[in-house]
């Protein structure tokens, strides 16, 4: 009996079932249950007379315009899926495989989109395109008879979202495409092929299984499109998941089970395409079976026409995809006389779209001049931009952290228990939320927590005044969770298991070991995957949208509300400044954050020393020109 | 110093280790030779806790230490892969074990500096990170942070397969140059049987998860008592029934039904056969220069076998040259076909 007692109190024991009762409530609590509850409400429905009616929302679906919004995301999936990769593709070849001349020019125009998306680049290009943007203005006076109009609907948002959609392309194909190996290439050649028979028969089927993922997520990015449908008004799935959610059934008949459908309909293509997915990436590769691969050499097109048409192209490109970043940028400096004449004032420069305040004078209908004040502010002098970028900072921030932790537990365990189905099912319980889209899981949390009758949160309303910001931090979270557990994941295989066997043997016991040696090798990943995950969700839009509330406007929100509100009874005169200088903001925050991960971040502690060294040197140079010892500049 | 009795280890059915006993003397440079998949790195992992064997004990300085936890055995060992830890400095990595005892930071200082010293480590290196360091540092690196911890022993998990072949003989002679110093016991795993015979004292042949000979290197090499380790240690000639034949018409004392081997540098060419030699005529069919010696080929009609030669410069001979190959009849190794399953059992 003794022994039993022993036996369940003994740490490891309790740290086990500790462990096991966290995954479950995570994963049961805030994945499973909210989801299901979800699936249910469609069947759940109640018809005028008050009855229930499971198949009320479906007959209502297939008489209705609903299907509308599902045609409407798979017409832009598809057309997304062609003219992203029609653009990506491009922009890899011109960059990485053909010789073009200002390549490394070329390749940052083109990878602007790292450091802005979501809402930051959709009102971007509205600052361009939209009816009274800059270059629509140009381009009206002009050419009067343009349609000002051009920029909405449709057009705009798979104009937009093709140039937005290309970071995977720069990321992912570029990396397969520095892969190949150079020999490959040369023997093509020496049995007589020519550069774009080459590039047909060599080069594309080893990007095949490449443009296969990144078609799948295209397409998964097309139905599941947000900001820009809803910005640039366009009716798709998502945005009327969220208008749906916030109606109410004395409006129209029964939004709660219609927008519970659109998300279950959006969850099963997502499942489909999913499943298509990794069951091709099971089927395996082509990998490379050279042991020495050469560095791929950029190809020169010989035939002078192509070649003047290709360089052509890459640069029109680049226009495109820098127009909007220096715009924004120039901007963010004028002031708002500037910015809503849509002329650059070259005389009058100003930083109030980032600091400081501004009273401003409007005449009245009544042909009174009135004085705001304070209407004109910056980024960080305006409260309630001010305030979205301290909520949207501390809510990532947290969820970033959360996912990491949890997700380096898990890993720690998962590799522990490798060839166990309790590792197994741990990680696949992690992996779940991949499988729904991220409206889903909002959608479910909005509706599922917005009750008191949840036992196993205290009963309380999650979704009432400040408890939001729980829902938004658990949301960020799950929804980040997948691709942490790919990445940290990933970083586990890369520790030696000697490592581990050198600890113990040098008489480190387990947790030691972890702390010691494991933590420290996979820690830049682990700081890696914070950051990114930090980066998407410091401007994330599409959850911050389904949990619009007073408590929980989130910084990507503020900056939709910028679109919209500029100068109307003078009030935020300047907020289309404050846009260009929030979106300046944006990317600085990517740029720095991208340049820590991929720059910083990847050195090991080597490169790390020898950057040291080479500091102190620089130092000790400095001092000997001024002749100051060493020891006093230190 | 070291005794493994009936060390029997098993992975799910299979079973990795039969009946392993060896003993290994203080101060012995012991080796554990083998292809992969013998056992070698098996029994290797079960003397320092890595894996606990189904039965059998494991026994070091009379105290059985079986079941003794990994760290608390005071069993250094150098890894393979070196395993040093990457995230820190030469001098962490070499102090991590120091630390783990909970030693005075002067203490700990002292003793990495003098082991570092003494696996010739220079103060700039220690302060380095390993990956700046080259493979022949990484390993002493490896040794110095196995030995610091003053180990009753030390195991060598093949830890010069991960260097280039010019590297690998420099570091085999500081190695067993290191080994003197310390006067460490030291169990060393190889594949590569010129390792083995140029380091041990003595060598352990393991093939299938059995132990085939345990001896010198002399007596591996010369008198290997099974097929199997005359075959895995050196290069050997199978001699054919009708050579044997012959050598037994000429009154040597063989048997035709044995499996019959003689080594390459046992064989010679074109010298006058002693009593009691035998000299066979043969056809050089190829050659292969090896700049310290020559490998010939030689068909003796009924079989081709290979003859090294000195490469001295006088005694050259070409291809399709006929010569005479002599043989003394007690450099041949034989055994009777059935002698390998004896030897296990």
């Amino acid at each position: 009996m003794n022994r039993t007692l022993d036996q369940k109190l003994h740490p490891e024991t309790l740290v086990r079932i500790i462990g096991v009762a966290f995954f479950a409530y995570l994963f049961f609590g805030f994945m499973l249950l909210p989801c299901l509850n979800t699936l249910t409400s469609i069947f759940n429905t109640k018809n005028a007379a008050g009855e229930r009616d499971p198949f009320a929302v479906i007959r209502f679906f297939l008489a209705g315009n609903m299907g509308k919004y599902v045609w409407n995301s798979l017409k832009l999936a598809v057309l997304l899926v062609i003219t992203v990769n029609v653009i990506g593709v491009s922009i890899v070849l011109l960059t990485e495989y053909f010789d073009i001349k200002g390549a490394k020019i070329l390749r940052v125009g083109y990878m602007t989109t790292m450091i802005y998306s979501g809402v930051a680049l959709v009102t971007g290009y509205m600052f361009l395109y939209a009816s009274d943007g800059i270059l629509t203005t140009a381009l009206k006076n002009a050419f009067p008879g343009v349609n000002p109009t051009w920029f909405s609907g449709f057009n705009a948002v798979l104009f937009t979202m093709t140039f937005a959609c290309t970071s995977n392309h720069m990321l992912f194909l570029r990396n397969a495409i520095r892969g190949i190996d150079y020999n490959t290439v040369e023997a093509a050649r020496n049995m007589g092929a020519k550069p774009f028979k080459v590039l047909w028969k060599v080069v594309f089927p080893t990007l095949i299984p490449t443009m296969f993922s990144l078609t799948v997520m295209t397409f998964i990015t097309g139905l599941c499109a947000m900001s820009a449908p809803t910005l640039l008004g366009y009716d798709s799935i998502n945005p009327e998941i969220v208008r749906l959610a916030g109606s109410s059934s004395a409006d129209e008949a029964f939004p709660q089970a219609r927008a519970a459908l659109l998300s279950i309909i959006l969850a099963m293509f997502t499942i489909v395409l999913l499943t298509v997915l990794s069951s091709y990436e099971r089927k395996g590769h082509y990998l490379s079976v050279s042991k020495t691969k050469a560095k791929l050499q950029k190809q020169k097109i010989t035939n002078p026409v192509w070649n003047i048409l290709a360089h052509i192209y890459a640069y029109v490109l680049f226009i495109i995809y820098m127009t909007p970043v220096v715009m924004i940028i120039i901007f963010s400096f004028q002031t708002y006389s500037a910015i809503r004449l849509k002329k650059l004032d070259l005389t009058h420069w100003t930083l109030i779209n980032y600091f400081g305040q501004e009273d401003y004078e409007y005449l009245t209908s009544r042909g009174k001049y009135k004085t705001r004040v304070g209407s004109i502010s910056g980024v960080f002098s305006n409260d309630a931009t001010l305030g979205g970028i301290r909520l949207s900072f501390i809510l990532s921030a947290l969820a970033a952290a959360l996912a990491c932790v949890i997700v380096v537990v898990a890993c720690n365990y998962i590799f522990k228990k490798r060839n166990k189905k309790s590792g197994v099912v741990l990680e696949y319980a992690l992996l779940f939320p991949w499988l729904l889209p991220t409206i889903l899981i909002c959608y479910s949390y909005r509706t599922y927590f917005n009750s008191d009758s949840v036992w196993y949160v205290g009963n309380q309303n999650l979704y009432y005044a400040q408890n939001v910001r729980i829902l938004i931090v658990m949301a960020y979270t799950v929804t980040k969770l997948p691709f942490s557990l790919r990445m940290i994941k990933a970083s586990f295989y890369s520790i030696d298991e000697e490592l581990e066997d050198a600890a113990r043997n040098l008489g480190a016991g387990g947790l030691r070991t972890f702390l010691k040696v494991k933590l420290p090798i996979i820690l830049p990943s682990v700081l890696a995957v914070f950051a990114l995950n930090f980066n998407a969700l410091f401007t994330e839009y599409d959850m911050s949208a389904t949990f619009a509330s007073t408590y929980g406007t989130s910084y990507a929100m503020v900056i939709q509300a910028m679109c919209a509100e500029e100068g109307l009874y003078g009030y935020n005169v300047n907020a289309s400044g404050r846009r260009c200088a929030s979106t300046v903001f944006i990317m600085v925050v990517s740029g720095i954050i991208l340049y820590l991960v991929y720059g910083v971040g990847a050195r090991d502690l080597g490169e790390r020393l020898e950057a040291r060294d080479r500091r102190r040197k620089r130092r000790e140079k400095i001092a000997a020109f001024f002749g100051k010892s060493e020891k006093n500049v230190a | 110093m070291i005794k493994l009795n009936d060390i029997v280890v098993k992975f799910g059915d299979f079973t990795a280790l039969h009946n392993i006993n060896v003993h290994v003397k203080e101060g012995e440079f012991f080796t554990f030779l083998g292809p992969s998949g013998c056992g070698k790195t098996t029994t290797l992992r079960t003397i320092t806790g890595f894996i606990e064997p189904v039965s059998g004990t494991v026994v070091v300085k009379d105290r059985d230490i079986t079941h003794v936890p990994i760290e608390d055995r005071n069993i250094g060992i150098v890894f393979q892969s070196y395993a040093l830890f990457p995230t820190m400095t030469v001098y962490d990595n070499i102090a991590f074990g120091l630390k783990i005892k909970k030693l005075k930071k002067n203490e700990i200082d002292q003793k990495v500096r003098e082991i570092a010293k003494k696996v010739d480590l220079s103060d700039e290196q220690l302060m380095k990170a390993v990956s700046q360091l080259s493979g022949g540092q990484q390993q002493r690196v490896a040794i110095a942070r196995a030995l610091v911890t003053e180990p009753a022993i030390i195991c060598m998990d093949e830890p010069l397969s991960n260097l280039d072949a010019k590297l690998r003989v420099q570091l085999r002679n500081e190695l067993k140059q290191m080994q003197k110093d310390f006067g460490i016991t030291t169990i060393y795993v190889t594949h590569d049987q010129e390792e083995a015979l140029t380091l041990s004292d003595r060598i352990a042949v393991f093939n299938k998860g059995y132990i085939e000979q345990i001896g010198t290197p002399n007596e591996v090499y010369n008198f290997s008592k099974t097929e199997f380790v005359c075959n895995f240690i050196g290069d050997i000639n199978r001699l054919s029934e009708s050579v044997v034949q012959k050598m037994i018409d000429a009154g040597a004392a063989l048997k035709s039904t044995d499996h019959n081997y003689i080594r390459l540098e046992r064989m010679h060419v074109n010298v006058d056969p002693l009593p009691g030699q035998l000299a066979l005529d043969g056809t050089v069919t190829s050659r292969e220069y090896y700049g310290l010696y020559i490998k010939y080929y030689i068909d003796l009609g009924s079989q081709t076998v290979k003859v090294i030669e000195k490469n001295d410069g006088v005694r050259i001979y070409e291809v399709g040259q006929q010569v005479k190959v002599v043989i003394d009849p007690r450099d041949i190794m034989a055994y009777p076909p059935e002698v390998e399953a004896e030897a296990k059992s």
